[in-house]
């Protein structure tokens, strides 16, 4: 995920391709030797061939035969025998018909709402705020960031699950503190004060990327239009709303719909806290759900439809996401 | 006697055809070997791969087990691998959808049916009479069992004891309870200062499904064809209630199991009066932290009334051998070995563990714990025999119902939620 993050960086239109054409040029004047047609021609294929076999094998593959399972009756039982019989679309239809799973996607929702709009709220207040910070300060914060960016996603939910624990956890010991009843509490005992950490993590984890992300869009726009903006007395939310917002537009789509994708397909923070010990089957959300269904009770048949429905749900939205986003550059062209 | 000698002897005699094939040395194997009753299959150089889980046996009773095995075998090898508990259902199932499986395996009793019902194991039926299988201890054999075909054979049992501290109870001045009542009684008394009367995590549901037992129900019954989940009754609601208020008289988490308590029990070097845990647990403790060796007393978990200790889940292990073994036979030597009294005495003896045979429970008797865990093993019982139990337990929403318990929800409507997770599994067609 974090490698598909930062070629979408890279891939920001608002960064001018720097370097790209100066050492191209250079190259290009002196050629060591011409190729023949043939080798020329067929060279970039065989250059790029070890990359698409491996991406192929490792991506297109796994997605393939998630589909055909999906398509199958696929259990513990054929799982041994390794044969079974295609069965349509009953694995759809049955799945369609259970209310746990309407549940469950309902509940996906309401959590990667919940945890997008406050990773886009967080992350902007942080990227303003980078913006007015002295260099020394500034450079703390970025180096916390990606600190956090960087702390690997299972050990920062085991150490979220001790801040957390009922009887000897920090969180439980400073509420106390604090002259809070919250003495031996069970976070993890019940789904709502279980998803309130979960999402607190998720945010967390999720913050460093979007801040820098939209602290790399600030620092692109000119300072003249802003002190323009103050000279006309326009106060810090006005500036904001006319003239932060609507240019780096494309760069918060973009993030937003990065961590649509992160927040939607997390699966590790919700198993490893409730998993175990906490109410998973109130918590879980369509990938937890689909790991459960194949991992646990060995249907994996349905986890594959599971799955295939929650890659189908994630690109629908995506597509509408991705339309909005070309259509408002095309009207900024105009 | 001796024909059923002669009967064992014929039987291998064949086996050691059948696994003659494809080797040519098989003249050589006629001259070498003894007309001997037990006659081993052909060792021929393979190596015979043997999973044992951690902690059940020691490596002294495995050394000695692979000279005896491979003495009885010449040219065979055997090779015991020692797995960890953590994820080992996944890898169970690879091993059995691979081409590549270990010879013998070794599952919790709750476990086997999924693998036999999955047709990965090879169906042992024929061997029990062979193996001494009417001495088996049920709570082992039946859930071994399929559509009353046998795919575990038992390797040996433990249930849940009481184990508590002699000096506190001493100081207290009290002794084990035989009653629920006592029980409480004196648990509230050793439960001062900064001493804890019982360390009970919220989630033990082997200990609560004895509870539950005792008030009369099964976690979930079976009628015709559907199984029923039995948390929202008020046996469930009573259980949970006792286990609440002795759960309350220590400082364990109600949102947690069991499985950190032998690192909490020995990093707490004697402030904590009562556990309950399967006796060997004791001698875990004791390695880490030699200062409470000969701390240690057990009782059976209390009965309602003194006539009868508490009922006690059985707890255990059994082996199984995949179909995709490629020496069935050597494999099968393993476990006739393993099953054997004198081999079966050995490793009790050494683990404190229950042997899987009722005629061979002398041999624990005369070990405090071995004879409270007897007492347990009286009214011991198995887990609902489902080929999908295994997947209930894997994601156990009996954990989640137990810690709704203990911080003050309503049983009856924690224990609806709960059996509707059981039930959708229990009656999900493989």
């Amino acid at each position: 995920m974090s490698a598909s993050k930062a070629d979408a960086v890279v891939a920001t239109p608002t960064q001018p391709p720097r370097n790209q054409a100066p050492s191209g040029a250079r190259r290009a004047t002196k050629p060591p030797r011409k190729p023949s047609g043939i080798v020329k021609s067929v060279t970039p294929y065989l250059l790029v061939a070890p990359a698409i076999l491996g991406i192929a094998f490792l991506l297109f593959y796994p997605v393939v035969r998630n589909v055909m399972l999906s398509f199958q009756h696929y259990r513990f039982k054929q799982l041994i025998s390794r044969s079974a019989d295609y069965v349509g679309w009953e694995n759809y239809q049955e799945i369609l018909k259970d209310s746990e799973f309407w549940e469950v996607t309902r509940r996906t929702f309401y959590f990667t709402a919940v945890n997008v709009v406050a990773v886009m709220l967080i992350s902007t207040v942080c990227a303003l705020m980078l913006m007015k910070l002295g260099k020394t300060m500034r450079i703390l914060v970025l180096v916390g960031l990606v600190a956090a960016w960087a702390t690997p996603v299972i050990a920062a939910t085991t150490i979220f699950k001790w801040l957390f624990r009922s009887d000897n956890g920090v969180v439980n010991w400073a509420l106390v503190k604090l002259g809070f009843d919250y003495e031996g509490y069970t976070w993890f005992g019940h789904a709502g004060s279980t998803l309130t950490v979960v999402t607190l993590l998720i945010v967390w984890q999720s913050i460093p990327f979007a801040t820098l992300t939209l602290y790399a869009g600030l620092t692109t726009v000119s300072t003249d239009v802003y002190e323009s903006a103050r000279l006309d007395g326009a106060g810090p939310v006005r500036i904001f709303r006319s003239i932060t917002f609507p240019i780096l537009r494309p760069i918060f789509a973009l993030v937003a719909s990065l961590e649509v994708i992160w927040i939607f397909k997390s699966f590790a923070q919700i198993w490893a806290i409730a998993g175990e010990n906490g109410p998973i089957n109130e918590v879980r959300t369509l990938p937890v759900y689909a790991y459960q269904q194949g991992m646990s009770a060995k249907l994996f048949d349905m986890a594959g439809a599971i799955s295939t429905i929650t890659v189908v749900i994630l690109a629908v939205m995506l597509v509408f996401y991705f339309r909005q986003m070309f259509k408002q550059e095309r009207e900024a062209d105009k | 006697m001796k024909r059923r000698l002669l009967v064992a002897a014929g039987v291998a005699a064949a086996l050691t055809g059948v696994a003659a094939c494809g080797s040519d040395s098989s003249d050589d194997k006629k001259d070498n070997k003894p007309a001997a009753s037990n006659a081993p299959a052909a060792g021929n150089g393979k190596t015979v791969r043997v999973w044992l889980m951690k902690g059940s046996a020691p490596d002294d009773y495995i050394a000695a087990l692979k000279a005896k095995f491979e003495a009885d075998h010449p040219g065979a090898k055997l090779d015991v691998q020692i797995q960890q508990w953590n994820g080992i259902g996944q890898k169970i199932t690879g091993a059995l959808a691979s081409n590549d499986a270990p010879d013998v395996v070794e599952a919790g009793n709750t476990q086997i049916a999924q693998y036999g019902a999955s047709g990965g194991l090879k169906d042992l039926s024929s061997k029990v009479t062979e193996l001494g299988g009417k001495d088996w201890l049920t709570g082992l054999s039946d859930p071994g069992k399929v559509d009353g075909k046998t795919y575990g054979i038992p390797f040996y049992a433990a249930n849940r004891v009481v184990i508590y501290n002699k000096d506190l109870f001493a100081k207290a001045n009290v002794q084990p309870p035989k009653t629920r009542a006592e029980w409480l009684d004196i648990t509230k008394r050793l439960n001062t200062g900064d001493q804890q009367g019982i360390y009970l995590p919220g989630q033990n549901w082997y200990f609560y499904s004895g509870l539950l037992k005792d008030e009369g129900a099964d976690i979930a019954t079976k009628s015709g064809s559907a199984w029923k989940a039995n948390l929202d009754g008020a046996p469930a609601a009573a259980a949970s209630a006792f286990y609440k208020e002795l759960q309350a008289l220590g400082k364990a988490a109600k949102d947690g199991d069991e499985k950190t308590q032998p690192e909490v029990l020995a990093a707490d070097g004697g402030k904590i009066a009562q556990f309950i845990a399967v006796p060997g647990e004791a001698e875990t403790i004791i390695k880490s932290n030699p200062a409470l060796k000969d701390k240690f007393g057990f009782f059976p978990i209390p009965g309602k009334d003194a006539s009868k200790a508490g009922a006690a889940l059985t707890g255990g292990s059994d082996l199984m051998v995949p179909e995709a073994s490629k020496n069935q036979d050597l494999a099968y030597d393993v476990i006739k070995l393993i099953n054997s009294d004198e081999w079966q005495t050995k490793l009790a003896q050494a683990t404190k563990q229950l042997p899987n045979k009722t005629t061979l429970s002398s041999a624990v008797t005369a070990d405090p714990g071995g004879a409270a865990m007897m007492e347990g093993a009286k009214n011991g019982f198995a887990t609902p025999n489902s080929p999908n139990w295994a997947s209930v337990e894997d994601n156990n929403p009996i954990k989640a119902y137990l810690t709704k318990v203990m911080t003050g929800t309503d049983a009856v409507a924690a224990g609806k939620e709960a059996n509707a997770s059981i039930e959708k599994t229990l009656n999900t067609k493989n």
